[in-house]
């Protein structure tokens, strides 16, 4: 009951939060809901055009320099906003590996795209038992509540 | 143990009004149609394999995959948008999964996006990255920044997951939020909070208390953080402190820590894997990690990672993962070829192994080439009662752009592993992508 009633309190002071969010919403544009212009095939680099900062995510645009650095950690900078993300890939990119059911890896779907960094490559299955017991973690992010139709072959 | 028995919680009854209601919600706009951009991407897969049975039979497996995805966006010339994106299997040879077809639906949502301030909704199933939550939801999402830079959201609904776990069922609703303060260029700071209701391990809900960080101290250089604390278990869940320095447009250095503990991290989880005897609910995980990304000439970039894994437990023991790869882009960046080696070591024989990769691709026109070859190098054998320590893959493609909007491809793979002796598989893609205006890289 307690726990119930100190969620309503942080419920209620978000709800106050957000009336008072809205009658002064930041006068600052969104991002575009859609990069204006094509893009070339590739890793994108937004520092050959961008040189400031993203009103969309409210960082400079070097963050999101699609380096190995920042596909490694793209994790952390969704978690505080997907807008900038959106502009440029539909909803349909991140679950392409964040799927509730799925049946085919990232990368069969992406034979053609040997340059993407598509997890779980070759025959994971033998793999998978060493990466599972050294950081189970990176495991359960994807595999801890979906994309379980393959787990339980083997986990029952 | 037995199959686990499917409970469908009382919120999972919501999904088909959901679905359905957000399907038709376009056709409100639908005298306004015309303002509105529209992109449609079908990925059609035909795969073919075979697999051994005990006893001598053998299965030909040939299914038939179908990924949709839709997005409308400037709905009736407004900030409205309807974005889709689903799956089916149809087998055409043995049943490859349960049953003979399957699917799933992943997201189907209306989307308004305010022209200031970042503020949005979103209103039906759709994937959702928010503080602690990583969540695909049947609900709804609202988020606002206000002048000042606070800004809040709020999310609730149906949790969409699926549960293998022998006596837990899905969660029934997960409701949370975020409160957070963002400067332009410097900063972000977050404190966000979700529940999910449900039974899960202790008999427990889910609810999470969670802080984000985004600093900028110097323009090269940045710190982001992430804690999450499970008050179900009463255990800090994980913990991610990194520091990112990209001095110039040619590298990017990342370094920093990271740890989380079985019983707070797994405490949710569906899927047996992750819940004793199969793992031992006191251990916990600290790592050290770094990756330096340097384009050290224009085209070729080096990328080296490190990580460095220790357990609180004995077993399954600590551990070190080493990586070095080159690539290089060429043909206006449409091609990529690289090559790359990976190591762990580790306390105990059986988690060590070695990864070497080779791919590249040949795009001249209309044509695409690739090959791909991977092997990786176990020093024990990996399963039991087989000998075999090596695993060898190679995916060859070869796709034609018919159309500008339709390509044909197709992958070979070959596979020797301890699984497979020798296996070939066969895949045939067609992709099609419709677009009635420019932008975006969908």
């Amino acid at each position: 009951m307690m726990r119930r009633a100190y969620a309503m309190n942080i419920v209620g002071a978000a709800l106050l939060a957000l009336l008072f969010g809205c009658s002064s919403v930041s006068q600052t544009p969104s991002v575009p809901p859609k990069h204006p212009e094509d893009l070339p095939q590739g890793r994108v680099d937004c520092l050959e055009c961008h040189q400031d900062v993203s009103t969309g995510a409210l960082k400079p645009y070097s963050m999101a320099r699609h380096s190995r650095v920042f596909i490694d950690s793209h994790g952390t900078y969704a978690r505080q906003g997907q807008n900038l993300c959106a502009s440029c890939h539909a909803p349909a990119f991140c679950q392409t590996c964040h799927a509730r059911k799925e049946e085919m890896k990232p990368d069969t779907k992406m034979g053609d795209r040997p340059d993407r960094r598509a997890p779980h490559r070759g025959d994971y299955l033998v793999t998978h038992r060493i990466d599972g017991r050294l950081d189970p973690g990176s495991c359960f992010r994807c595999h801890g509540n979906k994309m379980d139709t393959r787990c339980k072959q083997c986990h029952q | 143990m037995g199959r686990p028995t499917t409970v469908i919680p009382p919120g999972k009854r919501l999904l088909p009004a959901v679905v359905a209601v957000t399907l038709l919600l376009p056709l409100l706009f639908a005298r306004t149609a015309p303002a509105a951009d529209l992109s449609v991407s079908s990925k059609t897969f035909l795969r073919y394999y075979e697999r051994e049975l005990a006893g001598g039979n053998k299965d030909t497996y040939a299914p038939l995959y179908e990924y949709l995805s839709a997005d409308a966006t400037n709905l009736g010339g407004k900030p409205l948008a309807f974005h889709f994106y689903g799956w089916g299997r149809l087998d055409l040879g043995d049943a490859s999964g349960s049953g003979k077809e399957s699917g799933d639906v992943g997201s189907a949502y209306l989307e308004y996006l305010h022209p200031q301030g970042n503020a949005q909704m979103k209103l039906g199933r759709f994937f959702l990255t928010e503080g602690a939550a990583m969540e695909t939801l049947d609900g709804a999402f609202v988020k606002a920044t206000s002048s000042v830079g606070l800004g809040v959201s709020l999310y609730g609904g149906a949790p969409v997951e699926q549960s293998i776990l022998n006596g837990t069922s899905t969660g029934s609703s997960l409701y949370g939020g975020r409160v957070f303060f963002a400067k332009a260029g410097f900063a972000e700071i977050g404190a966000s909070y979700l529940v999910e209701n449900g039974s899960f391990q202790g008999g427990e809900d889910r609810e999470e208390v969670g802080g984000d960080l985004w600093l900028r101290v110097a323009p090269p250089v940045e710190l982001t953080a992430r804690a999450t604390y499970n008050r179900s278990a009463s255990e800090m869940a994980s913990q991610r402190y990194a520091v990112r320095i990209v001095p110039g447009a040619t590298v990017d250095i990342s370094a920093g820590y990271e740890s989380y503990t079985y019983k707070g991290l797994f405490q949710s989880t569906l899927n047996p894997a992750f819940v004793p005897p199969s793992v031992d609910n006191n251990d916990d995980v600290q790592t050290i990690f770094g990756i330096v990304d340097w384009a050290f000439v224009p085209g070729w970039t080096l990328e080296v990672g490190g990580k460095i894994i220790r357990h609180e437990k004995s077993d399954p023991g600590d551990a070190n993962r080493g990586e070095v790869g080159v690539r290089y882009a060429y043909n206006d960046k449409k091609d990529v070829a690289g090559f790359s080696a990976a190591f762990v070591s580790a306390d105990q024989a059986k988690n060590e192994y070695q990864e070497y990769r080779g791919f590249a691709s040949y795009s001249p026109s209309k044509l695409r080439l690739t090959l791909d070859a991977l092997t990786q190098q176990y020093k024990e054998a990996p399963i039991p009662g087989v000998g075999k320590k090596n695993q060898y893959q190679v995916v060859a493609t070869a796709g034609y752009q018919l159309l500008a909007s339709l390509q044909l491809s197709g992958n070979l793979t070959y596979t020797q592993s301890p699984n497979f002796q020798e296996d070939w598989a066969g895949l045939v893609r067609v992709n099609y992508d419709f677009a009635t205006s420019t932008g975006g890289k969908k």
